[in-house]
């Protein structure tokens, strides 16, 4: 089973270095055919080993090398391939495969097709790393690796120009790309924090290692280490404050944005915590783990609110993506970790399927992403209606999609814990996802067909694209279904708590869901009351307090730009100009000065003539006696 | 070949007396041969060497004069051997990349002695002839920054050997002083280094020695606030005098520390540990800061150096194994990442004759290979696992939370300050439309450069996948050395500083 | 009754217009000559105390210097001639050519 380890591992780093070799090179079609047979062979290989670890119960561990020892210090490059990892590596391999071949068609005119591939591989390799690795240094490389790749991808664009913030709100591709990878420094000092304070706490950073002296460590450690690694979570996982990343990343190519920053990369954050569930179980941090939970449904909530109103398709999406991560921590930090997992699954599978669906709808309307340019496009882009549509229910959550399952266990979950005022958030939250999904769905594929004004032709995507799709589609209808089976498995891992609900929820399961499935079909009748037939327009509304605040992301990008970077900038050339120049150099320079200036002026002594000098000797001539004398007396 | 050592540091100036000889036009081809050569040896001592063995091996010692226990006294260690392999390297590449036409016979034959002295300093075990070395290593460079440098040359090379100089005058009155306190001790005189650890001081002489040499590694290093010698030096250097001065030179004062500070001073190192905290701390956040706000893509480098040697320095006096190791693999890789960053500088600026990042834009597009092993550089100077950057900041911020987390958190930050200064370099120059028509047609890096450039990018590669071969041996020694320091230390804070900080609470 | 003391009060006298000479003289020759009184003003004083403690050790030495002196003039009053030929003067104030 080994071999399968490292095949499912490697084979996607064979496929980046492979198309690295042709990347200065014009397009080659053969490249994104190679990369993703190469990344289905990673996905039937994890398959394989899912199936291996499901039918006997148990993980296969491996240690490839060393990598850095010193001291006591001691890192091996090893993986384990449990029931958590399998999932999340059956999860990532699948969906990369699937952006893989949908690239080949999407990424067709592009210049720099084989570089595409190239880092798309690398950062499903780097993916890989980190959640298949047996400690916390490994999951730290996968944890960086996949923050290269996301720059590496989100500036692919990188010759665009900068525009103003009022233009485009993530000014630029490179822009937006420097972003995310200084936003995700800031959580990654926390979490090498949380890594230092286990390692001098327990004398290692293997999980086995580390999870069995948790019960021997002082509160305080464990509170510390808790909360150093979940603010790394948040980097990656984009959770508020560290979220204004996450929607600027649009900038990238969509599959990346299908891959990265909605399926796989921005879920590390909720493995990390899911990895780490013996820590965020102590009972010393249970508040860490409720301050998660609480996070989390603010997250939920707060990004749900900024996609009622925005008109850019990709970055609905986004926020829909952060709203969901939300829901995943508040599922992690109460305690329901195989629910969170799930819901990371079932989130993974549907969410790629609507990316890729608005992939194709700004590929036919050449790169336009305002929806309220767009109506119609049902007629000419029925595949993608399809699609799009299937992931929206998925998304809001109408049975029997999987959206369906996972979410309401979430929001089951608070609902057991006694955690009222989550769940009620929550429950809004499914109603708000409900509306601004369809809000969308209708503005693109319905009503009047607005983009004829901007002389636009779509056209629907390549066949074999569409294809492509249909695994997702696929999954994302009856993921739902394997809920019990998942339970069952996940949680046969010892490293996975199970979670149950109590019989008093058992009994109200039916009403709870019914509640929320009236806030979610209340959100969808409400979008097509408001969108269904075509755009209007309310000024009132539109110029509403609210409204500006939310279509302005609550200011909090301004907020960033006017009070951490600029004068994060001012301050940089205050140092360099007036402390760096004007006083350490210069007094280094002045000490200088006053040697120079007194052998300038002691020159003067030198006159040249002889009795002056002898004059001189004579002066301390008498000088030195003086003091002989003087010494002399003294003594 | 028992007197490797000798051989590696006289080969080089022998070579280059008869460099004199040579003719004009094939004075870089023998440059490169003999600097080839002396890498050849360099690998071979590295292959020879006992990584088992955490003592001085390759010991040649002949006195010198007998009556003042002056000896040419040489050995290498885990800690010293790969900093003379990287100073054999980055001289190697050097010449192979550089690019100047004016004089190239004078300035092969210049950095063929900076070879032996640098490769002296590292290997020397008698103070003098440490001293010796140590400032014999001015002259050529500032040669070769006052001949062949920017416009205000003279004043850069000036400022530089006047500063280092003054700092080891200082450094040089705290050895004779030791040495008196040997001979008081004992009735003989030694300069030898290894007599010298056997050596226990008073207390409060232990300060004033620290503060002695202090005076001469910190201006070296350069550590904050002595450090504005460095950007002028840089800024007028000619390429190949950065990436030596950023490679090898600055790496003087931080070995200087291990080598003389730590044994030498236990418990006045340990006192000092506050002191060197907060400095180190101000050096890399503020030069850190300073690098951000610059215009001109060499100074940004310049100051990053600055900011990076601030953590080693840090890691120096974690006064445990994974932090000292963590810092003398920190020297190497900033030497490699460093070098390798003012040689990429100077492909620009050979092909567009200025370095201001304004002047540039969208070069991703024009110059791809250059773009790539930038970004390579840049990634591993921000500390990106699997580079070579990583393993050095890691290991070092790991051993000094043991210290104090509060520093090891501000010193942290420079995975941060030091990605934003990096990746706005970065952004400037190789990202956007391309702006000036002026770089629309710039050739891509020609074999000359790859020939420079592709060894470093391996060898990032692969330090930072398996630094096994080379912490393995760093690791030994410094264990050895920190077993030293606990046994001599005197005070018992000292004492038990050294013992806690390398102990890790494991599980009962 | 001569003493010691008036043998060293006559030594302080001469050296001390010698001194003065030095000092004052602006004539290089001047200088010479004024040199020569205070060397000699020391062979008195050398002389005397060899006198009077009994040791030839000061009589050596006033020989030692009368030796010293003899040859600094040679070369002096033979640098002075060569200074006169090239500046046509010996006047302290135009000879300063190492002013700095």
């Amino acid at each position: 089973m080994e071999k399968f380890v490292y095949i499912a591992l490697f084979a996607p780093l064979v496929s980046s270095l492979f198309a690295a070799l042709f990347g200065m090179s014009p397009k080659k079609t053969f490249v994104g055919v190679i990369a993703s047979l190469l990344l289905a062979t990673s996905f039937v290989a994890s398959a394989i080993l899912a199936a291996y670890v499901v039918q006997t119960g148990h993980g296969i561990h491996v240690t490839m090398m060393d990598w850095i020892s010193a001291g006591d210090l001691a890192i091996p490059f090893g993986f384990v391939v449990d029931h958590v990892s399998v999932t999340m590596m059956v999860v990532v391999t699948l969906v990369s495969t699937v952006v893989h071949i949908y690239s080949i068609g999407y990424m067709d005119h592009d210049k720099s097709f084989n570089r595409f591939f190239s880092y798309l591989s690398a950062f499903v390799f780097s993916m890989l790393v980190l959640v298949m690795s047996d400690n916390f240094a490994g999951l730290f490389i996968g944890w960086e690796g996949v923050g290269v790749c996301s720059w590496l991808l989100i500036g692919f664009w990188y010759h665009k120009k900068d525009e103003s913030p009022e233009v485009n709100p993530s000014i630029s591709p490179s822009w937006a790309a420097n972003e995310a990878f200084i936003v995700n420094r800031i959580a990654d000092l926390a979490m090498l924090v949380g890594i230092f304070v286990l390692y001098w706490n327990t004398g290692s950073l293997q999980y086995d290692v580390v999870f069995a002296a948790l019960p021997y460590l002082d509160e305080s450690v464990l509170t510390l280490a808790a909360i150093a690694l979940f603010i790394g979570a948040m980097g990656k996982s984009a959770q508020f404050p560290l979220h204004t990343w996450l929607t600027d990343a649009m900038e990238g190519p969509t599959p990346v944005s299908a891959l990265i920053h909605a399926a796989t990369m921005v879920t590390a954050g909720v493995f990390l915590v899911i990895r780490a569930n013996p820590l965020y179980s102590m009972p010393e941090v249970s508040e860490v783990s409720f301050f998660i939970a609480a996070l989390g449904t603010f997250v939920a909530f707060f990004a749900a609110s900024m996609a009622l109103v925005n008109r850019d398709l990709k970055r609905i999406i986004a926020y829909s993506t952060l709203s969901q991560l939300g829901y995943m921590f508040a599922a992690a930090g109460l305690g329901a970790y195989w629910i969170a997992l799930f819901h990371l699954a079932a989130h993974a599978f549907f969410k790629a399927l609507l990316f890729l669906g608005a992939g194709n709808v700004m590929h036919a309307m050449h790169d336009e992403l305002d929806i309220f340019k767009m109506g119609g496009l049902k007629k000419v882009m029925r595949g993608t209606y399809l699609y799009m549509g299937i992931a929206s229910i998925a998304l809001a959550g109408i049975p029997p999609l999987a959206g369906f399952f996972s979410k309401d266990a979430i929001i089951e979950t608070a609902f057991n814990e006694g955690t009222l005022f989550l769940w009620a958030m929550l429950v809004v939250t499914a109603g708000m996802t409900a509306f601004y999904s369809f809000r969308q769905v209708f503005l693109t594929f319905d009503g009047d067909e607005r983009y004829k004004e901007f002389d636009i032709h779509p056209h629907e995507m390549y066949k074999f694209v569409l294809v492509a799709m249909s695994p997702l589609a696929l999954l994302a209808i009856i993921a739902g279904f394997f809920q019990g089976a998942f339970q069952e498995f996940v949680t046969s891992s010892p490293l996975m708590p199970d979670y149950v609900m109590s019989e008093h929820t058992h009994h109200l399961a039916i009403y709870l869901g019914i509640l929320v499935l009236i806030f979610a079909v209340g959100g969808i009748v409400l979008a097509w009351k408001k969108y269904g037939n075509g755009l209007k327009r309310d000024e009132k509304c539109e110029n509403s307090f609210i409204y500006q605040l939310l279509k302005n992301q609550y200011y909090i990008p301004q907020f960033y730009a006017e009070f951490i970077s600029k004068p994060y900038y001012l301050l940089s050339h205050i140092m360099w100009k007036s402390v760096d120049m004007k006083i350490i150099d210069a007094s280094v320079d002045a000490i200088a000065y006053l040697f120079f200036k007194g052998g300038d002026q002691t020159r003067k002594m030198q006159t040249g003539n002889l009795s002056n000098y002898l004059n001189w000797m004579a002066v301390g001539l008498v000088l030195m006696l003086l003091v002989a004398a003087v010494t002399a007396l003294i003594a | 070949m028992d007197n490797i050592l000798s051989v590696l540091i006289f080969f080089p100036a022998v070579a280059g007396l008869l460099g004199f000889v040579v003719d004009k036009s094939s004075a870089r081809v023998y440059g490169i041969s003999v600097a080839t050569v002396e890498l050849l040896l360099a690998i071979w001592l590295w292959m020879s060497f006992d990584g088992t063995n955490a003592g001085m091996q390759f010991v040649e010692l002949i006195p010198l004069v007998p009556d003042f226990g002056i000896n040419y006294y040489v050995g290498v260690d885990g800690i010293s051997l790969f900093i003379v392999i990287m100073a054999a390297l980055m001289t190697l590449l050097g010449m192979i990349g550089m690019n100047i036409e004016k004089d190239v016979k004078n300035m092969i034959i210049s950095l063929l002695f900076l070879e032996m002295t640098m490769i002296g300093v590292f290997v020397a075990l008698d103070a003098i002839v440490f001293y010796l070395f140590w400032e014999l290593s001015l002259v050529p460079m500032l040669y070769i920054i006052g001949a062949w440098g920017g416009p205000r040359r003279i004043y850069a090379s000036i400022k530089f050997f006047l500063y280092t100089f003054t700092g080891s005058l200082i450094m040089l009155v705290g050895m004779l002083f030791i040495a008196y306190l040997y001979y008081s001790v004992s009735g003989v005189w030694s300069f030898s280094i290894t007599d010298w650890y056997a050596l226990v001081l008073p207390v409060n002489y232990q300060i004033w020695l620290f503060m002695a040499f202090f005076a001469g590694f910190a201006i070296k290093v350069p550590m904050f606030p002595f450090h504005t010698w460095l950007p002028y030096a840089h800024g007028q250097a000619p390429t190949i005098g950065s990436v030596i001065l950023a490679a090898v030179l600055l790496k003087m004062g931080t070995y200087g520390f291990i080598r003389f500070s730590l044994p030498l001073f236990p418990d006045a190192s340990v006192m000092m540990i506050p002191f060197m905290t907060v400095l180190a701390v101000i050096m890399i956040i503020y030069t850190a800061m300073v690098a951000y706000a610059q215009e001109d893509m060499k100074q940004v480098i310049a100051y990053s150096s600055v900011s990076h040697m601030g953590v080693i320095v840090l890691g120096t006096f974690a006064m445990n194994a994974e932090g000292i190791s963590g810092s003398v693999f920190l020297m190497l890789s900033h030497g490699i990442v460093s070098g390798a960053l003012f040689m990429l500088v100077g492909v620009i600026y050979d092909r567009r004759h200025t370095k201001e990042m304004s002047e540039f834009g969208g070069l991703a597009a024009v110059m791809p290979k250059y773009a790539v092993i930038f970004g390579i550089m840049l990634m591993a100077s921000v500390g990106l696992p699997l580079t070579i950057g990583f393993v050095g900041e890691f290991l070092v911020l790991l051993g000094f939370y043991q210290v104090s987390p509060v520093a090891t958190v501000l010193a942290g930050t420079t995975i941060i300050i030091g990605a934003m200064y990096m990746l706005r370099l970065f952004k400037r120059t190789f990202f956007g439309p391309i702006t000036n028509e002026a770089n629309r047609n710039l050739p891509d890096l020609n074999a000359r450069e790859m020939t420079a450039l592709v060894p470093l990018v391996i060898i990032v590669v692969w330090l930072g996948v398996y630094p096994k071969p080379v912490l393995a041996p760093i690791d030994t020694s410094v264990k050895a050395l920190l077993n030293f320091m606990e046994e001599k230390a005197q005070t018992p804070e000292a004492k038990e500083t050294i013992i806690l900080s390398k102990q890790t609470k494991e599980a009962e | 009754m001569i003493g010691l003391s008036h043998y060293l009060i006559l030594s302080g006298l001469l050296f001390a217009i010698g001194f003065v000479g030095v000092i004052r003289r602006r004539n290089l020759l001047m200088l010479f000559f004024a040199t020569e009184i205070m060397l000699n003003s020391a062979n008195i004083a050398f002389a005397a105390a060899s006198y009077y403690y009994h040791d030839l050790t000061g009589q050596m030495f006033a020989f030692f210097i009368i030796a010293v002196a003899a040859s600094e003039v040679a070369v002096g009053l033979g640098l002075l001639i060569v200074l006169y030929k090239k500046f046509g003067t010996l006047d302290l104030d135009d000879l300063a050519s190492m002013k700095g």
